[in-house]
């Protein structure tokens, strides 16, 4: 060639010829990263695709039903903690019974569970030298136990071979200067006082939502004057002031719509006949993963008490605020931070180790799943149902916690 | 750190080979009949119980027995000629059927009711009706309960996955009798509750119940009650998985010939001395061949000189326990039982 453009002197320059597009396509690093990934994804895609594609196969070679059929079948079980379940119904409403019991026992573990780890996180730090030691002491041996340890001890031990006597001879504890009683204690079931609809409900659930939404837009109201005025809002007094007289006034307006109930048995004191039996399979299951909880949120509290800087409690000290104002005003409010995001695993965890009370016979999700594939509902299908109610539970709580997360943390103005 | 992560990949998709021929590997050998791979393996895994009285017991040697576990001794001396060559594995009750349909056990014979929903939704197959039960309900003797009636309100102990918890469901709904379901899936658990007074009466087949009063009240339990009425029929039987003909036949062959036996009045002390010229016997004795696969033609003699007849093995597990042949259907059909072959001809 006569002529040289600049290009090809530039090329020429840095000693490599101008490359072929293919050439530069398979020289690329980009392409060999894309090709991994996209063999990677296959790879798995086959995988998951031949072990179905095996499971269906062995499911038909045996004849036994592939898809979800199955769920629109009589249930023709009883279950003990059924909420007046009717055996004919399908079994999908047998399956939403085992997720309501789920929820019953995580959502009981979880307020106790809390409220008892906080205790014995803020106790280990104390300076009384019996209360630490008692709560490390429960800390080192329950976090050391698996939870379904826990859970067995209390069926069999508190409960069938403990103190209690049986449902027919239930020690019934009464109130002073009446027949009534306010507990009833039994290895079976344990009675508790309750409340029981009587009239008007409708009314009075309507008056709750106007004086929650009333309650509600005084808070707003407190919070603008203070930001506007800088008078002290006091806005947790003012709206939970009013609500609750509110509530009083619409109580005897509508003559009572709750009843307060006492728990009894009926004559042949085989069963409640009024008040809220909770059953020893349901206590075991939500004691145990509560005590169980609490020793890890304890060291979880702990933790992050003891991760604010010390100079923030010697200057409480010297602002001579009280132990109390101490911890209130100072200290917790920074912890809460930490403690949050840790607390959600807990949670997940304990809800998850309810699933463990197939061992003592409560009716939650996991132990109905196993009642049903035993009388017909095929596996497979069955345990992807169950990991579904465990999934959607999970997530649901990890949202609550993350948006909860969310609005405590440190927000850049 | 980039070797690293290539080693990781490398891992990854190496992983991913093996579950892939994994994957591929298991079926392929799906016509084989189960019966060869049982005669390659040269035992015979049988799904059983493991503290139930008189059925399968699993005693501090470990070692197993009881009438299920008699079956499964059977099994492998039909098929494979020695009545020692067997596997037991315990199964709870809610995992049973998942354990015959994944091929973990060959055959069940975990005192398991014949249903129609079982044949058709478990892939199950069962095979010839060993026992013939009913469900029975036990009571505390001092609770004075003496009818269903009586257990009114009353928490029942109810074994999870079962066919007592339908019939229990459906009998005490069908005549208004509200109850309490205490469900767990061991036995030994729902004795513990029912022992810890937590349930009013036990419900299961009225054979278990019966054993399990005989050995509570024989180790210084309280005095227990049966109520009389009995509320189900309960066919107890073996099950293999569907579908395979072949090892069904074998394994059904071999259990028939414990009942055929004893209507020849052959047993494990007469049966390999046996020199009368009944034509009958002596085809069952291997004259003729019926060429059932997998069964030689003296089956039938390593069936009853090493495990018994149907009445010996009955008298050997159950009767000590409580449970006598005497009033029950668990007889030959000549007496005016339910026990009945097909001719072995």
């Amino acid at each position: 060639m006569s002529t040289t453009s600049p290009d090809d002197l530039r090329s020429s320059h840095l000693g490599t010829s101008t490359p072929s597009f293919l050439s530069a396509f398979f020289r690329d690093a980009r392409t060999y990263r894309a090709a991994g990934q996209v063999l990677g994804v296959a790879l798995v895609v086959l995988v998951i695709a031949r072990l179905t594609n095996n499971l269906y196969g062995n499911l038909d070679r045996l004849n036994i039903p592939s898809n979800f059929d199955f769920i629109y079948q009589p249930t023709n079980f009883a279950i003990a903690e059924n909420w007046g379940f009717d055996t004919t119904l399908p079994r999908w409403r047998m399956l939403l019974i085992g997720l309501q019991n789920t929820i019953l026992a995580a959502g009981g573990g979880i307020i106790l569970a809390t409220i008892l780890g906080t205790v014995i996180g803020i106790a280990r730090l104390s300076s009384n030298w019996l209360v630490s030691k008692l709560s490390t002491f429960y800390v080192e041996t329950l976090r050391n136990i698996p939870p379904l340890v826990v859970i067995v001890f209390f069926s069999i031990a508190v409960f069938s071979s403990g103190p209690f006597p049986v449902f027919r001879e239930a020690a019934e504890l009464k109130l002073p200067f009446s027949d009534s009683n306010w507990l009833i204690l039994s290895n079976s079931r344990i009675g508790f006082p309750s409340f029981s609809a009587e009239r008007n409900i409708g009314a009075f659930w309507l008056l709750f939502g106007m004086t929650f939404l009333f309650a509600a837009c005084m808070w707003a109201w407190r919070t603008l004057k203070s930001a506007k005025t800088g008078v002290p809002h006091r806005r947790l007094q003012w709206s939970l002031g009013i609500f609750a007289a509110l509530l009083v006034l619409w109580f005897f307006l509508l003559n009572g719509p709750y009843d307060w109930s006492w728990p009894s048995r009926t004559e042949n004191g085989r069963r409640l006949a009024s008040g809220f039996g909770a059953s020893s399979a349901y206590l075991s299951v939500t004691l145990a993963v509560a005590m169980y909880t609490a020793s890890h949120i304890a060291e979880i509290v702990r933790g992050a008490i003891l991760a604010i800087h010390k100079g923030q409690g010697e200057a409480a000290t010297a602002l001579s605020l009280s132990s109390y104002q101490r911890y209130r005003f100072v200290i917790l409010p920074q912890a809460f931070r930490r403690i949050i995001p840790n607390l959600i695993n807990q949670y997940l965890n304990l809800t998850k180790n309810t699933s463990l009370a197939v061992a003592v016979g409560y009716a939650e999700l996991a132990s109905l799943t196993q009642t049903s594939i035993g009388n017909g509902a095929p596996a497979p299908q069955s345990i992807i149902l169950m990991m579904c109610g465990y999934l959607g539970l999970s997530l649901i709580i990890s949202l609550i916690a993350n948006v909860v997360n969310r609005s405590l943390q440190l927000k850049d103005r | 750190m980039l070797k690293n992560k290539k080693v990781i990949a490398l891992l990854c998709a190496a992983f991913a080979l093996v579950l892939f021929a994994a994957a591929c590997g298991s079926d392929d050998n799906d016509d084989a009949s189960l019966l060869e791979e049982v005669q390659d393996r040269d035992t015979v895994r049988c799904g059983v119980r493991d503290a139930l009285a008189g059925f399968a017991v699993l005693a501090d040697d470990g070692t197993y027995s009881g009438f299920d576990i008699e079956f499964c001794r059977v099994v492998a001396a039909g098929v494979l000629g020695d009545a020692s060559k067997v596997e037991f594995v315990p199964l709870e009750t809610a995992d049973r059927f998942t354990a015959l349909q994944s091929g973990e056990v060959d055959v069940l014979i975990r005192n398991t009711t014949w249903t129609a929903t079982r044949d058709g939704q478990e892939g199950a197959n069962f095979l010839f009706t060993t026992l013939y039960d009913g469900q029975g309900f036990i009571v505390s003797a001092d609770s004075r309960i003496t009818s269903l009636e009586d257990l009114e309100d009353a928490n029942i102990c109810v074994a999870q996955g079962t066919t007592t918890e339908l019939n229990l469901t459906a009998v005490f709904n069908a005549r208004g009798i509200s109850f309490n379901p205490v469900v767990l899936d061991s036995n030994t658990s729902l004795q513990e509750q029912y022992e810890g007074g937590q349930c009013e009466s036990y419900t299961g087949d009225a054979s278990s119940l019966a054993t399990y009063k005989f050995t509570s009240e024989r180790d210084g339990g309280p005095a227990q009650y049966v109520i009389p009425e009995v509320i189900s029929k309960e066919p107890l039987g073996p099950v293999v998985a569907d579908g395979d003909t072949a090892w069904a036949q074998a394994v059904n062959w071999s259990v028939m010939a414990t009942v055929q036996a004893w209507e020849f009045g052959l047993d494990s002390s007469n049966v390999n001395s046996y020199d009368g010229n009944d034509p009958n016997i002596a085809n069952f004795l291997g004259a003729i061949d019926p060429q059932i696969e997998g069964l030689s033609t003296d089956f039938a003699k390593n069936v009853v000189s090493q495990v018994g007849n149907y009445k010996e093995i009955y008298e050997r597990t159950l009767e000590p326990l409580g449970l006598p042949m005497e009033g029950s259907r668990n007889k030959l059909w000549t007496d005016g039982g339910l026990l009945y072959t097909p001719p072995y001809r």
